[in-house]
């Protein structure tokens, strides 16, 4: 399925070249995501159960009070709400569990908490994801970015084929 | 004050101005991504069989365009690179690290900042893959004791292109030269797949 109303991914990315750009000269870092969902995690747990400000690496995000209150979780809730307004103007708010035709669900959800599950483990030894590594790393001349890049995509390409059968046809 | 920008690290405003500017580039960035089609996993996951290569497209231009700005506000005096932030190298957790990230995405289809804007937008995969990120988060935290030496092993610091081919760190024309081949060649092969993997799916 094509839908066309998607703007020219060159001038897109141009366009999310210069908003970077903007980030950089304001902030003095770019654009972050992963960062946000181990704080909301670490703050979510804390006010389960408080003993976590004792984990070595949760309580850094908790020493200095509220986990919440840091630049890229203020920013991710600006990608969700960015995200929603550009959905709705374009008519493309829609629920769906997106798979190929006919892949089992319970097979489809497995495999999308999985892959969350380790990819998220994996940002806190990357220090960074696609947003963090690949995109402002690799603008500002970072080596580990483009390490990281590489690695990334050679794995995912690497094990693709065991993944075929729940992507068949989707594009 | 020899240096205008980054404005708030240069600490030409203060920390809720800033937290508030952050808010509005999110927002910014969550209407580009949906734009640009990274809003559901159906762009994403078909890059791995090099059926749909636009998020490699929107990738690169992106790289190109955000680095020959910051090499040209460098090398005008406008930017302090070295107040620019971006994380350390840290080459073995960065290569296994790394290929687990793109193991988890293939699965899962999503990367963190698509899979938010995924959320707003519907998709119920994207929204799994959250509660699954948060799991592994504080799987993480728990068993960050253990694998902390490993984690913080072969750090380089903020190492840059430059620095890398026996350069000054801060050489931005050098470091800008390296990423446009880089850049350009990842597209480059790219393409050349997405050709061959379509060729293949027309017989």
């Amino acid at each position: 399925m094509k839908d066309n109303n998607y703007l020219n991914p060159y001038v897109a990315g141009v366009i999310l070249g210069i908003a970077l750009f903007v980030t950089f000269l304001i902030a003095g870092q770019g654009m972050g995501a992963s960062g946000a969902i181990a704080r909301s995690t670490a703050q979510i747990a804390y006010n389960i159960d408080p003993e976590i400000a004792k984990n070595a690496y949760a309580g850094k995000y908790l020493h200095s009070g509220n986990a919440l209150i840091n630049w890229t979780v203020i920013e991710v809730l600006g990608i969700f709400i960015g995200g929603l307004i550009s959905a709705l103007l374009a008519g493309r708010f829609k629920l769906e569990l997106t798979r190929a035709n006919g892949y089992p669900v319970i097979k489809r959800v497995a495999f999308a908490f999985l892959g969350g599950f380790i990819l998220a483990a994996a940002t806190r030894i990357t220090r960074g994801c696609t947003s963090g590594q690949a995109l402002d790393g690799a603008s500002a001349f970072s080596v580990g970015s483009w390490i990281f890049m590489l690695a990334a995509f050679g794995a995912g390409f690497f094990v693709a084929f065991l993944f075929k059968k729940q992507w068949k046809g989707v594009e | 004050m020899d240096f205008i920008f980054p404005l708030f690290t240069t600490g030409m405003f203060d920390n809720s101005v800033n937290l508030f500017m952050g808010l509005l580039i999110g927002v910014m960035f969550g209407f580009i991504l949906e734009r640009a089609g990274f809003a559901t996993s159906a762009h994403i996951a078909p890059i791995f069989y090099f059926r749909n290569v636009m998020v490699a497209k929107v990738m690169v231009s992106a790289i190109v365009t955000t680095s020959t700005l910051i090499m040209l506000g460098v090398l005008f005096g406008y930017i302090d690179y070295s107040k620019l932030f971006f994380p350390n190298t840290y080459l073995l957790p960065y290569l296994i690290g790394g290929a687990i990230f793109g193991i988890g995405m293939v699965m899962s289809g999503w990367c963190p900042g698509t899979a938010v804007a995924g959320v707003a937008t519907g998709k119920i995969d994207a929204l799994i893959f959250i509660l699954g990120a948060m799991a592994g988060m504080y799987f993480y935290f728990g068993i960050y004791d253990s694998i902390a030496d490993f984690v913080n092993s072969t750090n380089l610091g903020k190492f840059t292109i430059a620095q890398a081919l026996g350069f000054e760190k801060d050489n931005v024309k050098v470091s800008y030269l390296v990423t446009l081949i880089a850049s350009f060649g990842l597209l480059f092969f790219m393409l050349i797949m997405h050709k061959v993997a379509k060729n293949k799916g027309d017989e």
